[in-house]
């Protein structure tokens, strides 16, 4: 299994705020280094290879995840907890879960 | 009364986008609450209240659910009891979970979304309550509106497959039937069928949330500026956004 991290860099080289948590927490878990790479979608180049994912999967927000298989077979995650959870069986809160939907799904924030 | 017939589910969700898209909110209500017997209407206690209005002239059994979040203004439970009392409705009031809210207030205090955002606040009193009656319905009705927000709205569809809150167990289908009428359009329809309506609106409230996070505007001013207004662009930094009208070569 090949795991790929796309995040986003800002125009101050920073990383997003999202993209900063999820590090972070990969980190302070112990799992960041099963990350076998993380690419950066660069708000300072358009054609930087994290924007390019980014479009090739359809994906809207940092950060995400490709998971390859041995066998060939690639798997986006876009939801952190969904990742954790499949790819590492690793619970996550009721009320961080709920968190990451309202992060992805902002059209919900007027309900 | 019009009469409906249930009907299983199985549908091509891409199919009914391009068959739909043009259909008035009545005819997009008329095809859901006909598809679905275990359909529940999402009731904000704002202008959505058309869509109990357009339900009850097509179905004499809709489910009606809202979210009690425990910071609403005065006149939106007031309102809800309006609605409930003139449909003869019974409006399933979701309370988020106590421990959760209990958590959160005691960790950061009554007001924390001033310092750290809204969506801490929201996914434990909204996101989660929703999340839970969602899993047990087979679509939902929501009054969202593409005019409510160029940011986030511009593009949702009159129907949809839930992606935020479908599971392995339950694929949910969600229905957006005021989608593409505007903010005018609405009012039209409220004043025109003498739909009752939060006093809050007559008070320069146009989109209304809980007490703390929602301001009246004023005329000309977006109601995104009522919601969350002392909150930047902090979160949209984390979106492609920008980045996606250029195409790599």
């Amino acid at each position: 299994m090949h795991i790929t991290m796309v995040k986003k860099v800002k125009a101050d080289g920073n990383p997003c705020r999202k993209s900063a948590d999820v590090i972070s927490e990969l980190e302070s878990l112990g799992l960041l280094r099963s990350i076998g790479r993380v690419v950066a979608a660069d708000e300072r180049n358009p054609k930087s290879e994290g924007f390019e994912l980014a479009l090739q999967h359809s994906v809207e927000a940092a950060p995400f995840f490709i998971v390859e298989q041995e066998d060939g077979t690639e798997a986006v995650y876009t939801a952190y907890s969904r990742f954790l959870k499949d790819v590492f069986n690793h619970d996550v809160s009721e009320t961080k879960q709920a968190l990451e939907i309202l992060s992805q799904n902002p059209d919900l924030d007027f309900l | 009364m019009i009469q409906t017939q249930v009907r299983e589910q199985g549908l091509d969700i891409a199919a009914l986008q391009d068959k739909y898209a043009e259909k008035s909110p009545m005819q997009i209500l008329e095809f859901a609450l006909g598809q679905f017997e275990n359909i529940a209407i999402s009731f904000s206690g704002a202008e959505d209240v058309v869509l109990i209005d357009m339900a009850t002239k097509i179905r004499n059994d809709i489910k009606v659910f809202t979210i009690d979040t425990g910071r609403l203004h005065r006149e939106t439970y007031q309102f809800l009891e309006t609605v409930r009392e003139k449909y003869d409705l019974e409006i399933e009031v979701l309370f988020p979970d106590t421990a959760k809210v209990e958590a959160l207030v005691k960790e950061k205090g009554m007001f924390s979304f001033y310092q750290d955002g809204h969506k801490e606040c929201c996914a434990i009193r909204k996101v989660d309550s929703l999340r839970r009656k969602l899993a047990n319905v087979d679509a939902w009705i929501t009054g969202q509106r593409k005019d409510q927000s160029p940011d986030t709205r511009a593009s949702i569809p009159v129907i949809q497959a839930d992606a935020a809150f479908s599971t392995q167990e339950n694929s949910l289908v969600k229905f957006n039937p005021l989608a593409n009428w505007s903010s005018a359009q609405v009012w039209k329809y409220i004043r025109f069928n003498k739909v009752p309506f939060n006093e809050l609106h007559q008070k320069g409230f146009v989109s209304i949330g809980c007490e703390p996070c929602t301001m009246a505007v004023l005329p000309g001013q977006h109601e995104r500026e009522g919601r969350w207004w002392w909150e930047n662009s902090a979160d949209k930094e984390c979106g492609f956004h920008s980045m996606n009208s250029v195409k790599p070569n």
